[in-house]
This record gives C-alpha cells, sequence and structure tokens, in this order.
C-alpha cells in the first residue's frame, strides 16, 4: 500500500519541477539567441531598453562648455572625419580590421596635404633619432619573431617539397619496375618464339645456328651482368653468394645446399681465385677486421 | 648630454613651425600688400587671447587591477606626454570625490581612470575636471602594445592625427565622447614633451555601437622621406602599432564623477548579467537533459515498436 502513494508522490514532485524547468528553458533558449549574436563576450539586449535615460540637450550643453573656441586653428585638434563607405561587420576580423586600417589611411592622406599646404613638417627626417614608444629591445623581439616566422613558413615549404619529390620518385621506380618486368617477359616470349620457330622447321636451321637472329643476343639481355655489384671481387663468379649456382643445382642437393652454399661463396667454386683475393674500394673501407685494442697497445709501447 | 642635444634640436624645429603658422607666413605680404591676410591668419591675430591647449590628463587605475589592463594603462601613458600617472586609487563607492580631489592636487584638467572589477572587467571612466562631463566605458577586446605582432613604432610623445570614423556626429551622445577624446588624446600642440613630427595616427571608429581605437605608424618607403611632400602620398603605409581596445558607453554624466545621467546606453548589458546568465544556462543542462529523457520515455510509451515479422527468420 505504502509504495504506489510514493509513486504517485514522486511523480508530482517530478511534474511541479517539470513546469519550472519549462519556464526556465524559455527563457535559456532568449539567452542563448543573445550570446550567439555576439561572440565577444559583451551580450547586448536585443531591444533598446525603453527607460534608458537621453538627455539631448544636456548633452549639447555639455558640449558647448567644453569645446574650444570655434576658431581654434585645425593645427591644435589634428583631427580628421572620414566617412565609411558601408557597414562592417563586427565578428569578421579581417573586414573590420581592413576598414579600420582604411580610414586611418585616408584620414592620414588628408592631415598631410592639410600639414602641406600649411608647410608644416610631416614624417620625422630620417636623421632625426629621439626616443621611441617601444624601445630597442622590444623591437628586438618582434623583429626576431618575425624572423623564425618566415623561417617556419621557409621549412614547412621545403618539407612539402619533400614530400611531394619523393612520391614522384616512387610513382617513377614503380614505373620503372613496371617496365623491366615487361622487358624481361618480352624475352622470354622471344626466346619461347624462337624455339617454336626452330622446332617447327624441324631443326633445320641447325647447322647455319649462327646466321639465326637471337633477338635477345644483341640487346640488353646480358647487361647486367657486366654491371659491377658492390661487395664482390672482379673474378667472383658466384656473385659473392653462389645463388645463381645453387638455384641450378638439382632437387637431391637441397639437403647439404646451404653448407655448400656458403663455402663456394666464401671459397669459390671453379674459376679463377687470383682476382677474387684482390682489394676492392670496399674491402679497403671495411674496418671491422680491425684490432680494436690498438691504443692500450700503443700506450704500452711508449712505455 | 644626449638629452640636452636633442631638447635643443627639437627648440629648433618647433620656433620654425610656430612661425609658419603667423609670422614668416605674414611678413611678406605685410609688406606688399598692408594688411590683407587669409582669413585664418586674421582669426588669430584678431581673437583677444590666442589660444592655448593646457590639457592635462591625470592616469590612474583602480586597486587590484588586472596585469593586462595595468599594461594597457601604462601603454596609454607612454603614448600621452601630456599625461600625469598616479597611484592606484581605491574602488568604491566614494572613489569620485577622492578622484576629483587628485585631479585638482595634480592640476590636472581631465583624467582617465581604468576601473578594474573582479579581476575581469575594465571600466574606463573619461571626465572632464572640474565641472565638465564624464563618461563610463566597459573596455573590451583588449590588446597591449606589448603583443608581438603589432610590429609598428613611433616616437614617443609625437602629436598623434587623429582620425574619426564620421558617424561621430551622427548622435548628441557621440558627438559628446568625440570632443572629449579630441582633447584628452590629442596633444597639446608645443606641449613640452612633444615632438614635432607626425609620424603616428590614432583611429577611432564606431562599429556596433562600440568605439574601436587602434594606433597605427605611419611610414613612407626609406629614402624616400625627404620626397614625401610632394609624391610619396600614395607609398604610404600604416603598421600597427597598438594598443587596441574597445569602449562600449555605459553612461555619461553631467558632472566628474558623478552628476545627473544624460545618457545611459539602452543596449548595455553588464558583464555580471552575462556571467550570471551562462550559469543559469550550465545549470540548466541537466534539467534539460533530464527533461529530454522523460520525453523520450513518454515517446516510447505511446508508440510501442511494432513486432517485427522477420525477427526470427533465421533462428530455424
Amino acid at each position: 500500500m505504502g509504495q504506489p502513494t510514493k509513486e504517485s508522490i514522486l511523480y508530482d514532485e517530478e511534474g511541479s519541477e517539470d513546469d519550472e524547468m519549462g519556464d526556465m528553458n524559455v527563457e535559456l533558449s532568449e539567452s542563448e539567441s543573445e550570446s550567439d549574436s555576439d561572440e565577444e563576450g559583451d551580450v547586448k539586449l536585443l531591444e533598446p531598453s525603453k527607460k534608458a535615460i537621453y538627455n539631448r540637450e544636456g548633452l549639447d550643453e555639455k558640449r558647448q562648455d567644453i569645446i574650444w573656441p570655434e576658431n581654434v586653428g585645425w593645427i591644435h585638434r589634428l583631427s580628421i572625419d572620414i566617412t565609411q563607405e558601408q557597414e562592417v561587420d563586427v565578428n569578421d576580423d579581417l573586414k573590420r580590421e581592413a576598414s579600420f586600417y582604411t580610414q586611418a589611411l585616408e584620414g592620414t592622406r588628408q592631415a598631410f596635404e592639410k600639414l602641406q599646404s600649411m608647410g608644416l613638417p610631416f614624417l620625422r627626417p630620417p636623421d632625426y633619432y629621439a626616443e621611441m614608444v617601444k624601445t630597442d629591445a622590444h623591437m628586438e623581439k618582434v623583429k626576431r619573431r618575425l624572423l623564425t616566422e618566415q623561417k617556419e613558413m621557409e621549412e614547412a615549404d621545403e618539407r612539402r617539397k619533400a614530400r611531394e619529390a619523393k612520391k614522384l620518385s616512387k610513382e617513377i621506380q614503380a614505373q620503372k619496375t613496371k617496365e623491366r618486368a615487361k622487358q624481361k617477359k618480352d624475352e622470354i616470349e622471344s626466346v619461347k618464339k624462337w624455339r617454336k620457330q626452330r622446332q617447327q622447321s624441324g631443326f633445320a636451321g641447325d647447322v647455319n645456328d649462327g646466321e639465326l637472329e637471337l633477338p635477345f643476343e644483341d640487346s640488353k639481355a646480358f647487361e647486367r651482368s657486366s654491371k659491377r655489384r658492390p661487395g664482390v671481387a672482379p673474378g667472383d663468379r658466384s656473385g659473392g653468394k653462389a645463388r645463381q649456382f645453387s638455384g641450378k643445382g638439382k632437387k637431391g642437393m637441397d639437403k647439404k645446399r646451404k653448407g655448400t652454399e656458403f663455402k663456394n661463396s666464401k671459397f669459390g667454386f671453379g674459376g679463377r681465385k687470383g682476382m677474387r683475393k684482390q682489394n676492392t674500394a670496399d674491402t679497403t673501407d671495411d674496418v671491422r677486421a680491425f684490432n680494436k685494442g690498438g691504443m692500450a697497445g700503443n700506450n704500452k709501447r711508449k712505455r | 648630454m644626449v638629452k640636452k642635444r636633442k631638447h635643443s634640436e627639437t627648440k629648433a624645429v618647433e620656433p620654425t613651425n610656430k612661425d609658419d603658422d603667423n609670422s614668416v607666413q605674414e611678413r611678406p605680404k605685410r609688406t606688399l600688400l598692408g594688411w590683407k591676410d587669409k582669413t585664418e591668419v586674421k582669426e588669430t591675430e584678431s581673437s583677444p587671447a590666442v589660444f592655448r591647449n593646457k590639457e592635462k590628463v591625470l592616469v590612474t587605475c583602480s586597486r587590484r587591477i588586472n596585469y593586462r589592463y595595468r599594461h594597457l594603462m601604462l601603454n596609454v601613458v607612454s603614448l600621452l606626454p601630456h599625461c600625469k600617472k598616479d597611484n592606484k586609487v581605491e574602488s568604491k563607492s566614494s572613489k569620485g570625490a577622492t578622484l576629483n580631489e587628485l585631479v585638482e592636487l595634480k592640476s590636472c584638467s581631465s583624467c582617465l581612470f581604468f576601473e578594474c572589477r573582479k579581476h575581469k572587467d575594465l571600466y574606463l571612466w573619461m571626465a572632464k575636471c572640474p565641472s565638465g562631463p564624464s563618461v563610463k566605458f566597459i573596455v573590451n577586446a583588449v590588446h597591449t602594445m606589448e603583443e608581438l605582432k603589432l610590429t609598428g613604432n613611433h616616437l614617443r610623445g609625437s602629436r598623434p592625427l587623429l582620425s574619426f570614423s564620421s558617424n561621430f556626429d551622427n548622435d548628441a551622445h557621440w558627438k559628446l565622447v568625440k570632443e572629449m577624446i579630441t582633447q584628452i588624446f590629442g596633444i597639446p600642440k608645443e606641449h613640452r614633451k612633444s615632438k614635432p613630427y607626425h609620424d603616428h595616427v590614432f583611429n577611432f571608429s564606431i562599429v556596433d555601437g562600440h568605439i574601436w581605437f587602434r594606433n597605427y605608424q605611419i611610414t613612407v618607403p626609406h629614402n624616400e622621406s625627404d620626397k614625401v611632400a610632394r609624391g610619396g602620398l600614395d607609398k604610404m603605409t600604416l603598421i600597427e602599432v597598438g594598443p587596441r581596445f574597445c569602449l562600449n558607453p555605459i553612461k555619461i554624466f553631467g558632472g566628474s564623477f558623478g552628476g545627473p545621467t544624460l545618457y545611459e546606453n539602452p543596449l548595455y548589458v553588464s558583464p555580471n548579467q552575462i556571467r550570471a546568465l551562462e550559469k543559469r544556462q550550465k545549470a540548466g543542462k541537466y534539467a534539460k537533459k533530464v527533461k529530454a529523457k522523460k520525453r523520450r520515455k513518454m515517446h516510447e510509451l505511446s508508440n510501442p515498436l511494432e513486432p517485427n515479422e522477420f525477427a526470427d527468420m533465421w533462428k530455424e
């Protein structure tokens, strides 16, 4: 019996709260719209309040009280009125600042003309040195900041360029490999063709083999072998690894291949050994095998 | 030594200015044609007492001022050679009387009082002192001169040009404010700390009911500054020096720091109210959430889901 009553009470409470919240929400939505209208923290009333005081006569009177006499020369005042062409959007920083800038510039020009007609000096001559508003130390800081900004910009530019170049080079590389693969395929194809041709003709061309056109013979088929490979002695036919050799080997030899391969690559298998034992630029530069305890030995020798 | 030399230099230049105004231009005319002068020159001649601007501005701030606003005040001090800086004043209800006394003591004719409240809001009082009107502004969007993005620089104490946007003449209160600004921010001619050249311009413009202040340096390209008299007009550029601020007038009073209210900004909302509103908004967030939840529940109850006929299609 107790529970339902409790629930009903709760419901009642919620209902009443709800009403209050509803009221609040209305206010809040109003306030939101207000704050949206201006972001810089100063909220305006949407409508001007009616009871605000505006005593035009009093204001004018006060102005007449403080105003300088009419016939005061412009040189005392130095003030210029500039008409703004159009309304500026306050929240658009760039436009706003630009409008201020143009206003100031226009004013400066007019003032300058006036001063010129009076024959008064305007800008300071270049040899007139005097205390400035901002100290030299401060201006140094400003300069430094400008410089660093410029440098940063340049660096970013460079980075971007490098990135683009990398992308480009990748593309080129991909194209190259593609081309190479294509070339290889073509060559194989041509060999096959030649073989077929030979078979079809019943090895008739056997006799005049040398006269047969071998498309792969004179082209770039063997070019690679003539290329120098790094880390391989000039006379080493195994190419430092004897991979070609093992690749050609029969399947039965696979088991002892590893040891053999290594040994072959190290000690050679066939061919002249003499060239292989000569130093090349790479082996000369290799300092791994040098004695590291040399310094200590030197010291000992000194003593 | 250096100071002395500078002083003599300025002195040396200044008399020529004055002469340009009055005597040098007159003299040949007087000898040739008797007393036929330009009207302007005649006026100054005929006026009983030559006008002399003796404006002096007291610049001070309230206690517990924010560092940013304090820097702004110091910048203003550095811009106005005809001002006197004074100690901080306790910001309480009787500050008007204190300030009036201070101004009198310092023999100033106007006052800029930077009042900081709650370490957040800066109010600027601009007052003409013995009897004149006073305006209370709230200051927004403050950028001090120390900011490194403002790269200009100009002579300390050179007289600024004052450039006003034309909408200052639209209304009575703007007119009054403009007059006060010209008197307070314009440096008196031949003030002893001022320099005889004009290399910066104060820009005041009304946008959105606020007065925006900017300070620009006037530059022409190098080694042409002597030629500027002839053709440098187009090459003239401005560089911002700072500070920047934006003044929103709240009230204009008849007396200095008090007196009858002559104007009230009808659109003004105090920052305290804004903050309160924000707070309430935050408070409302939870309530909204709860309400939305409840509404969702009600909606679900009133629109039950239709039984899905394909629900156990794949179960067999």
